[in-house]
């Protein structure tokens, strides 16, 4: 049954794409739920949280909420704790509750922002969807509503579109994938949701170019390109070291990569820097853009796909997230390269070395 | 808003307890998500939330019928407490939560389930959210209709945050559905079931012994059911003791379904409050309980503390194996004082806020779920000591206990226990300077 997972347990949902897309930028930021989608937020996807006090809040529906639609409850709440705490903004983040009972989220937006007297992000998400969705929108959002000003452009400097924890699972990604753009050349390098701030936002268009480095970054980045006419190129300049020490002996081999597609195809760029040779394929439970696909690169759609494609693909070696290992069988030998997911495992590189 | 807001016990008892601020209630504010607050705060987060506990039944596997969004941390669950190859899942799509299509695939993904497993399962453990409580599914036809497909019983373990403030709350719900699979069997009157937690008592719980020496032979509490049949047994019961108040509905199950009587006990801290409950239990099972060896080793636990560690000043959390306000009480009865708690005030611990303000009127009380607690920094905190996962995170400097193991505390066993523990951190605090 394709959407029955036997072996795995399920990826990080479009509401936590959403929350670790703004969870950098001193908002407050509402989840549209009950407790149990925060929980699994704050507990499980955003490891951020874990190390400092954030303005996450759940909105504590209870039923007869849900069922009256009370959105001005909601929303005299947020400004009850949004009065002097000093926070830049709010947003509100949908999940399956509000995705039910079909809760206009722009006029919950404009009702937030005329309560409060600053600007609201809202993100429908219904929690059915993965973590890329939820994320390129508010992504979006948050772009359009605060990169409203065309500023000079800079020549040294480049915007990183894309980055999380959820995608690149370690603390300092950002200043990681910061460094790498400096060794390229860059000046200074903006990393949009791990390390620049909102007034980095409000001047976005003062960029030369953004990086995007993985899918969820794309629609922001087309919207840039359109607003202020910022070029935009793809590629994630930064894989985990341990990673990059493990390709050596793929050259050569038949190997399939899995995780999000621009982290994935960089990894396919390596080994095939190492050996032009080496047939790679890129695969991913998650977008998959038409345009950065090769021939045999494929969208994974349910558990019994991924075992098929990896148990009869001809792969010597998968590179993905060791948890995958999970799902093969036992009674076969499986050669996997272990690449970290957070998105997948809830594993950080910090705990994997 | 840029401050934690709190009350004292005494302004707070003065007030009534149908005049409680509404900083304290969760009701009426967005509710603030902080480690300290996580794991009580949603049903499914960590420690025995629904989903873990569903699984209490011996052998049985989970079957989470939701949107992928709602299964995502069980992950960690089943890493750390290897449940990882019990739980399965069958996500729900847009057209699924708005239609309810998802329900005629449940009885196929039962069996798959079923076929897929190694040892066939006791039960499968069908675990709806927020979306079913919104659908109105009746999913206990749904089981019927899976169970009759699979040939395995199939239960229901309603995960519906939404109804937390409800009249049956998912944590009472669920208790009731890992006895609901308990079939009539003739009654063995020396056997006793104890109700109320997920996880066994502590050894070292006099409560055993107490029960042993009343002639009781046969004590069972489902974590310690080795199988199903095992399980199966806890239908022999002359009587239920329900510990937590979150099992009294399935405890009234029981009665109506299979005719066990239950007696309730309270976790309590206060040894005089102990003794009395049992010489109550006593009374209704026509015993006389010798509890003055276990009662003097609780107090002597109290007075070595003291005299090794003078009259301390507490902070007392919620995410704990305690009523924080019960706790608060018994420590300052006993000559401690306690200058914040961290609780939750509602009708059945009011009355204890009433009894500290009379003895400790200056005690602060903090709603651990309120936002203010965002600016919480502790630096006013009279505090030297605390007690409680949550108040060990507000106060990182201060020697502490969590004192919310698994293994669960009870009488006074609990008690002495909690001492013991104390005096242990409090000396490698002292060690560590």
């Amino acid at each position: 049954m394709k959407s029955l997972l036997k072996h795995l347990s399920p990826f990080a949902p479009d509401q936590s794409g959403a929350v670790s897309a703004l969870f950098d930028f001193g908002g407050l930021i509402v989840i549209c739920d009950a407790g149990g989608c925060t929980g699994n937020i704050c507990g499980f996807d955003e490891p951020r949280w874990l190390v400092r006090r954030s303005a996450v809040f759940s909105a504590g529906l209870r039923d007869m909420d849900a069922i009256l639609g009370r959105d001005d409850k909601l929303v005299a709440k947020l400004q009850s704790a949004m009065d002097g705490s000093g926070l830049k903004f709010s947003a509100i983040i949908g999940t399956p509750v509000p995705a039910i009972i079909a809760t206009d989220f722009k006029a919950l937006k404009r009702m937030a922002e005329k309560r409060t007297g600053l600007p609201a992000i809202t993100v429908p998400a219904t929690g059915t969807h993965y973590y890329d969705r939820g994320a390129s929108d508010a992504w979006l959002e948050l772009f359009k509503t605060f990169a409203t000003e065309k500023h000079p452009v800079d020549p040294g400097t480049a915007g990183i579109l894309g980055a999380s924890p959820l995608d690149f699972p370690a603390l300092d990604a950002g200043n990681l994938l910061s460094a790498a753009l400096k060794q390229d050349g860059w000046k200074t390098v903006k990393c949009y949701g791990m390390g620049a701030g909102l007034d980095d936002v409000r001047a976005a268009s003062a960029a030369a170019r953004n990086i995007v480095v993985s899918p969820a970054g794309l629609a922001a980045a087309k919207y840039l390109q359109k607003t202020f006419g910022t070029p935009y190129e793809v590629r994630c300049p930064w894989l985990p070291e341990q990673l990059l020490d493990a390709l050596p002996p793929l050259a050569g081999e038949k190997t399939l990569v899995i995780h999000q597609q621009f982290a994935a195809n960089a990894v396919r760029d390596a080994i095939m820097k190492l050996d032009s040779s080496s047939r790679v394929d890129v695969a991913s439970w998650f977008t998959m853009e038409p345009e950065f696909m090769c021939e045999n690169d494929f969208h994974i759609e349910s558990e019994e796909a991924f075992i098929e494609a990896a148990s009869n693909g001809g792969y010597g070696a998968i590179v993905c997230d060791r948890r995958l290992r999970a799902a093969l069988p036992r009674t076969r030998p499986f050669h996997i390269v272990d690449f970290p997911h957070f998105a997948v495992s809830g594993r950080l590189l910090e705990e994997v070395q | 808003m840029n401050h934690a807001y709190s009350i004292t016990a005494a302004d707070l008892a003065a007030r009534g307890r149908d005049n409680i601020p509404p900083e304290l209630l969760s009701s009426a504010n967005l509710i603030y998500s902080s480690p300290a607050t996580l794991a009580f705060n949603s049903p499914g987060a960590q420690g025995f939330g629904v989903k873990r506990a569903g699984l209490a039944v011996p052998g049985s596997v989970m079957l989470l019928v939701a949107p992928a969004c709602c299964g995502r941390n069980t992950a960690a669950l089943g890493c750390e407490a290897a449940l990882a190859e019990r739980f399965f899942y069958l996500m729900q799509d847009d057209t699924d939560i708005v239609t309810g299509r998802h329900l005629a695939r449940i009885p196929e993904a039962v069996k798959e389930v079923c076929d897929s497993c190694a040892e066939r399962p006791s039960a499968v453990m069908i675990c709806i959210t927020c979306v079913d409580a919104l659908l109105g599914t009746d999913m206990e036809r749904v089981c019927r209709k899976a169970s009759d497909y699979a040939g395995v019983p199939v239960v229901p373990c309603y995960m519906y945050a939404l109804t937390r403030e409800g009249r049956l709350p998912p944590m009472v719900s669920v208790r009731r559905s890992v006895y609901s699979l308990l079939q009539p069997r003739e009654k063995v009157p020396s056997s006793v079931n104890i109700l109320g937690f997920f996880s066994p008592l502590r050894d070292d719980a006099e409560l055993y012994t107490l029960l042993r020496s009343a002639g009781v032979r046969a004590i069972r509490e489902i974590s310690r059911c080795a199988d199903y049949e095992e399980y199966q047994k806890m239908a022999e019961a002359n009587f239920n003791l329900v510990l937590n108040q979150e099992a009294r509905h399935a405890a009234a199950d029981l009665q109506k379904r299979l005719g066990i009587p239950s007696i309730e006990l309270a976790r309590l801290y206060r040894t005089d409050k102990i003794a009395n409950q049992y010489r109550l239990l006593g009374q209704a099972i026509g015993a006389e309980f010798d509890d003055a060896p276990y009662r003097e080793r609780a107090e002597q636990a109290i007075a070595n503390f003291k005299n090794n560690f003078g009259r301390r000043t507490f902070a007392v959390g919620e995410w704990l194996n305690a009523d924080p306000f019960e706790l608060s009480l018994a420590l300052i009865g006993s000559g401690f004082a306690v200058s914040e708690i961290f609780g939750t005030v509602g009708g059945s611990n009011f009355v204890y806020v009433k009894k500290i303000a009379a003895l400790s009127p200056a005690t602060k009380i903090y709603s651990n779920l309120s936002p203010s607690m965002m600016f919480y920094d502790g630096k006013d905190a009279a505090c030297d000591t605390v007690i409680g996962r949550d108040a060990m995170y507000y106060h990182p400097n201060l020697p502490g206990v969590p004192w919310n193991d698994e293994r669960q505390p009870f009488g006074y066993a609990g008690v002495a226990a909690l001492f013991g523990e104390l005096a242990h951190a409090l000396s490698a605090k002292e060690a560590a300077r």
